[in-house]
């Protein structure tokens, strides 16, 4: 299931030969357009140069650190979006990352769909998080009152099923990671026994399948999930 | 013992020796030195009195100088009186000596001396005194006694130095040759350590003293460097084997995929398959990258006041699916008012997650799981009770070292080292974590988290 709807183009500032082979391989089989700089002071030239839509930038790079050169992008009004990798996956690590103007943070080793789905969410900020009445295909949810509904029929959902169903409709068609969600939904930083958050989902996808509607929340294998419109 | 100044035998030997000819010396100058002083004080005096004496009647001074000459038979008295113009009128003394003040004092002056049989130049002790009528009589003694005196102290010095040396000499190499039996003993015994016998031990003496006290510290130290070597070890082992098996499997399944796989839905399935499996060995991996950093207490970045109730709360609510899926009852209560305790809110929720995870899995379908958290003085305890297996008593200890599992646990998928994370977190946070009998006769699994606000954590280095 590819669900990339947007081309973009991006820029990967990564030292690894190996490493951004792979990287560049995967995101243009997804059909982005992706420049690749090797040092520090090659990328930030790049960036400045050229109009990226995000930026992959390794942690620890030759000449000039990832984290620098992200800092001097956003000290000259740089904005945007960044994703920074590591091999140091401290939690302190990430939260130097962020602190130097990164917008996500993915510790090596990882697996390239939860990459490509991280650079999606951040490709694809909901643009209106206000909205408070969100329609995907047949499902509904107001998220003042708490109600949903699958068509005509009332979904009985428990708090923390709403907020799952409602970071899933803000992004239809998109994939997210059981790492994404677990972070994003349950707030929490680090890595669950997968089995976790799908036992969630099940319990979800069970309410709004109820009465033998067709399923919207797909399985994307070894990824994660993603909600289709049903129509 | 090839550079014998690098033996502390005949250092020490001639260290005390050196120290002990010092101390001769200078006992030896001191008694010099005040034997002298008190004879040349009682010549001068008895000159003095002597020189007045003959000056007190100028008429008898002749008769009193041959009458001091006189008294003493070994010829160290001399006098003399001279004219003014320097002539000698009477006594023993050939010429008036040039330096010699005619004040009465006594000092000691070089002169000529006629003793009867032949004339010498010698130094004497003398005194003057001028006479009124332009005389000068002089009251001497010679310096023999004073200079034997010398010799005799350089002499006594001299005979006893040589005795002095080998005595202390000897004393040193006693000593330190008592010492050196200790240290060799100690010696041999750390040699074998270094050669990786971690078994041995030294030697420790029952004087308890300071030796024996610092042997007894090397020991101890020894204990522990093998306790943690042995803990590393199994560490290792458990490490290798738990990543060898996952790793045996993929490689199989992809020489087996190689040959017999035909369509791509064959292939990518054992694709998948292989990547479940890498997943798990990295998933260990991490963990164990995570418990090491845990420990040496890298992470206070995360640090900040957390609440436990919701946390607590929201750790029921994210098992509570798994739990009912496998028929099993869990409960959650909270007592109110716990301060909140410093601490990094992703770990607890881990710590809190891995205890309740481990109940679910042990607790059998038609079980019951609680999860409390109450309050004890300001502190909270984070409880979770089972109606598993339980844990036998004498591993409840052991459980939370890296690896390890328990019995029942043996045959049930997992790395072994959830309860290894969950005592990392709780010593990062200062945290006590212990495992117990629930009263319905599973496992109870407490985390004591004592608040104090604004505190962050020592790193306390690992305790047994």
């Amino acid at each position: 299931m590819r669900a990339v709807e947007t081309v973009a183009r991006l820029l990967l500032i990564e030292d690894d030969e190996e490493t951004a082979q792979d990287i560049l391989g995967d995101l243009r089989g997804r059909g982005h357009v992706v420049a690749w700089a090797q040092t520090g002071p090659d990328g930030a030239a790049q960036a400045r140069a050229e109009p990226f839509d995000a930026l992959i930038l390794d942690r620890m790079l030759p000449g000039l650190d990832g984290l620098t050169v992200l800092q001097q992008l956003r000290g000259e009004g740089h904005r945007v979006p960044a994703l920074v990798l590591s091999a140091l996956g401290t939690v302190d690590e990430r939260i130097r990352g962020l602190r130097a103007g990164g917008d996500d943070y993915l510790a090596k080793p990882f697996a390239l769909a939860e990459l490509a789905a991280r650079l999606e969410a951040l490709l694809r900020r909901p643009a209106d998080t206000r909205e408070t009445l969100l329609r995907v295909g047949s499902l509904e949810i107001d998220l003042i009152t708490g109600t949903g509904r699958r068509g005509t029929r009332d979904l009985d959902l428990l708090p923390r099923e709403l907020k799952l169903l409602e970071y899933l409709m803000r992004r239809p068609g998109q994939v997210v990671t059981r790492a994404l969600l677990f972070e994003e939904v349950w707030n929490y930083r680090f890595t669950p026994k997968s089995n976790l958050i799908d036992v969630h989902l099940g319990r979800l996808r069970r309410k709004l399948e109820a009465e033998g509607e067709p399923p919207v929340i797909h399985s994307v294998r070894g990824i994660g999930f993603s909600l289709m419109p049903d129509d | 013992m090839i550079d014998p100044f690098r033996s502390t035998r005949l250092r020490w030997a001639a260290g005390i020796a050196l120290w002990s000819v010092l101390l001769a010396l200078a006992t030896f100058a001191f008694v010099y030195w005040q034997t002298a002083s008190f004879l040349r004080e009682e010549v001068a005096e008895t000159l003095r009195l002597e020189v007045r004496a003959a000056a007190a009647d100028p008429a008898a001074a002749a008769g009193r100088v041959d009458t001091w000459i006189a008294m003493d038979l070994h010829a160290r008295h001399a006098a003399g009186l001279f004219a003014a113009d320097g002539r000698r009128l009477s006594g023993n003394i050939l010429a008036m000596p040039a330096d010699l003040a005619p004040d009465g004092d006594a000092a000691r002056v070089p002169a000529r001396v006629d003793l009867g049989e032949r004339t010498i130049d010698d130094e004497i002790w003398a005194a003057a005194l001028a006479l009124p009528d332009g005389r000068t009589v002089v009251i001497a003694h010679d310096t023999d006694e004073i200079d034997r005196v010398r010799a005799t102290s350089l002499r006594a010095l001299g005979l006893g130095l040589l005795p002095t040396l080998v005595v202390s000499g000897l004393g040193g190499w006693l000593l330190a040759s008592r010492a050196r039996r200790r240290l060799a003993a100690t010696e041999a015994a750390l040699e074998r350590v270094m050669r990786g016998d971690l078994g041995q031990r030294l030697p420790v003496g029952a004087r308890d003293d300071e030796f024996d006290r610092l042997a007894g510290n090397v020991n101890r130290m020894l204990d522990e460097i093998e306790r943690l070597l042995h803990e590393v070890r199994s560490v290792g082992d458990a490490v290798a084997h738990d990543l060898r098996t996952p790793l045996t499997r993929l490689r199989a399944r992809l020489e087996r995929t190689r040959d017999g796989a035909e369509t791509v839905v064959e292939f990518r399935d054992a694709i998948d398959q292989g990547l479940v499996w890498i997943d798990q060995t990295l998933a260990m991996v991490t963990a164990v990258l995570r418990i090491g950093e845990i420990e040496h207490g890298r992470r206070f970045a995360g640090f900040a006041p957390v609440d436990l109730a919701p946390l607590v709360r929201e750790v029921a609510e994210f098992f509570e699916p798994v739990a009912e899926d496998k028929e099993i009852a869990l409960s959650v209560t909270t007592e109110p008012g716990i301060p909140p305790v410093a601490g990094d809110r992703d770990l607890l929720f881990e710590a809190v997650s891995n205890l309740v995870e481990n109940a679910v899995k042990f607790t059998p379908p038609g079980g019951r799981i609680r999860l409390r958290l109450a309050r004890s003085g300001a502190d909270g305890i984070v409880s979770v009770e089972d109606t598993g297996p339980g844990i036998p008593e004498s591993e409840r200890e052991r459980v939370f070292r890296r690896f390890y599992r328990a019995e029942p646990a043996r045959h049930t998928p997992g790395h072994g080292l959830g309860l290894g994370l969950v005592a990392a977190i709780a010593h990062l946070h200062g945290f006590r974590v212990e495992a117990a009998a629930s009263p319905e006769g599973g496992a109870r699994f407490a985390l004591r988290c004592r608040s104090r606000p604004g505190a962050v954590p020592a790193n306390i280095p690992h305790e047994a």
